[in-house]
């Protein structure tokens, strides 16, 4: 496990240089003059060259980098929004963290405890109605993407709505019902996913010389599906948590804009259009590093759960 | 050997009928796409005679606008695989067959970029450089730069597939016959190993396409992809959440053309698949 974890160190620092590199560089590639573009009608020399030096624009490109890379890892202090009068960065994204994690993390959590049971159910019937059933419709789940499927789910509800039935709200975030529909559009096609994957590596599993001897020395069946056969089962959904949380960024982001939830794909968008670099590559960067993280949590996890791995 | 599933044949045949709605239709169908008819203005109507499929909110036929959305997407979705094929897999190849230092840096170069998750990379690069390119090249700009970022997140996966395939074909038995005959190397790579590897390419490439069509869709919901008054998917699916209470159906239909083209990449790749599969061949 130690040399696992040292090697895995140092893949994750390669990784946080290039991810912190590739981001500066595109951020302060862009064409135009952010100083011009802020200052605007009210040009004056004094003040652009304050300004020059107060965003560090005046140093060589490499320097600026070391600078940037420095003060994120001694202060975590990303430098100071174009907008905003010069915020620094985490003011602007601070409270937008949390809730994109919230998000995030629920949907994870919704996906998991939805999916794997329901593909479970669908392997111990294999083959009969209720397993055709379950896997056309998480077919369709998971090959309609969630701006497809938001559109329809809104409907219904406004309808209901108009109709005076009880129905969710639709947009902005602070009570639990407006978290309803987000994170239920966002588990639904990881849900899906997970619910297949599930039902080939139970239907696998199941398969397996060490079920039929449990099932030979008299152990009920469903005693034999929950306790024996679950856990290796469960392995490769534990290596598909790692992608799941990449592919749920691009999600929440399509989320986050289309039901206005103050989160940090919102603000990034925000920022790109307002031409905000500085707030663009600091949500990028923390969003990155988040998601490298879990995925290393994902992978030491997997290892302790797999007793066919020897340390 | 394609043609035994079912399936696959059918999503062959809309993904066909698809092509040739975005190629031909624009012509054939007599609505505009980008602008309305300011004398008969009838925004957010529902299907009738004249427009098939209803306008938007700006009076623009549905049906024409999703023409040209159908274009964009299936034109990005190709695009971005003839460059992952032309960046991935000389990439794959020589970091495959070569191996060691090269195979090294590549490999690098390509989890340097994995570690972006999903879209990030691609929605900061279209983002970042978006306005510029579209002041200096206007909307083919734009398009080109989707082209480009989405192209730049996905070729490490090819050049991934490419590599594990060469370093196992590399292996063979014909390889090291070639080799101890004396055949150069660009031989070796060009005749012996590029040639088994097409199954692959083509495989992947198809069930890429799918997830291209959806990303290029994300950029352009969230958007930083084509901008109005040209037609993208994402726009007008964009556009009509903002007017569901309105029109339900003017999301109905770009999300079912949108499905139709994942599905149908979807179940041909997996045709393919199954076609080149040693396994299951006859």
């Amino acid at each position: 496990m130690l040399a696992f974890l040292v090697r895995r160190f140092f893949g994750l620092i390669f990784v946080l240089f290039a991810v912190t590199f590739l981001t500066f560089i595109i951020g302060h590639a862009a064409p135009g003059d952010p100083i011009q573009n802020m200052l605007g009608v009210r040009q004056d020399p004094a003040t652009y060259h304050r300004l020059i030096h107060f965003y560090h624009l005046d140093q060589p490109v490499l320097v600026q980098y070391g600078n940037y890379v420095w003060r994120i890892v001694r202060y975590l202090d990303f430098g100071n929004s174009f907008q905003y009068n010069s915020r620094p960065v985490t003011a602007v994204l601070g409270g937008a963290l949390p809730v994109t994690f919230t998000i995030g993390m629920s949907a994870l959590a919704l996906a998991t405890l939805v999916g794997v049971p329901v593909g479970i159910y669908a392997a111990a019937r294999q083959n009969r109605p209720a397993d055709r059933l379950s896997m056309a419709a998480t077919l369709i789940l998971y090959s309609v993407p969630s701006f497809v499927l938001i559109p329809i789910l809104l409907t219904i509800d406004i309808w209901l709505e108009q109709n005076g039935y009880p129905s969710l709200p639709v947009a902005n975030w602070g009570t639990v019902q407006q978290a309803v529909l987000p994170i239920g559009v966002l588990a639904a096609g990881n849900a899906a996913y997970l619910a297949r994957l599930t039902r080939t590596t139970m239907i696998g599993t199941l398969h397996e010389d060490f079920i039929r001897t449990a099932r030979a020395k008299g152990l009920p069946r469903w005693r034999v599906v929950y306790f024996q056969a679950l856990r290796p089962a469960l392995l490769p959904v534990v290596t598909y948590l790692g992608p799941a949380i990449g592919g749920l960024v691009t999600g929440t982001f399509v989320v986050e804009n289309i039901f206005n939830l103050p989160g940090v794909g919102f603000a990034a968008v925000n920022s790109i259009e307002a031409r905000d670099y500085p707030v663009v590559e600091g949500a990028t960067i923390i969003v990155a590093v988040v998601v490298v993280l879990m995925n290393l949590l994902a992978d030491i996890l997997y290892r302790i759960l797999d007793p066919r791995i020897q340390e | 050997m394609y043609a035994s599933s079912r399936v696959s044949l059918v999503a062959l045949c809309t993904l066909a009928a698809l092509a040739l709605t975005a190629i031909v239709g624009p012509q054939v169908y007599g609505q505009s796409a980008t602008s309305a008819d300011i004398f008969n203005l009838n925004p957010d109507s529902w299907p009738s005679a004249s427009h098939l499929l209803g306008t938007d909110k700006d009076g623009i036929d549905i049906l024409a606008r999703l023409m040209m959305g159908l274009r964009v997407s299936l034109g990005v979705a190709l695009f971005v695989e003839v460059l992952n094929v032309l960046l991935g897999v000389p990439i794959g190849l020589a970091a495959g067959y070569f191996g060691g230092a090269i195979d090294f840096v590549l490999s690098r170069v390509a989890d340097a970029l994995f570690a972006f998750p999903g879209l990030l990379l691609a929605i900061l690069v279209a983002g970042v450089f978006g306005p510029s390119v579209g002041d200096a090249w206007g909307g083919l700009g734009r398009l080109a730069l989707v082209t480009a970022s989405l192209a730049l997140v996905s070729w490490p996966l090819m050049a991934r597939y490419v590599r594990a395939e060469v370093l196992s074909l590399r292996e063979r038995d014909y390889v090291e016959a070639a080799r101890a005959i004396g055949a150069s190397t660009p031989r070796i790579l060009l005749v012996h190993i590029a040639p088994n590897i097409l199954g692959l390419v083509l495989t992947v490439t198809t069930l890429d396409m799918a997830s291209q069509v959806v990303n290029e869709a994300a950029l352009s919901l969230l958007g930083l992809g084509v901008q109005p008054p040209h037609a993208s998917i994402g726009l007008m699916i964009s556009n009509a959440i903002g007017v569901l209470n309105i029109n339900w159906t003017e999301s109905l239909f770009p999300g079912l053309a949108l499905t139709a083209m994942v599905l149908s990449f979807s179940f041909v790749g997996d045709g393919l698949r199954e076609a080149f599969d040693p396994r299951t061949r006859a």
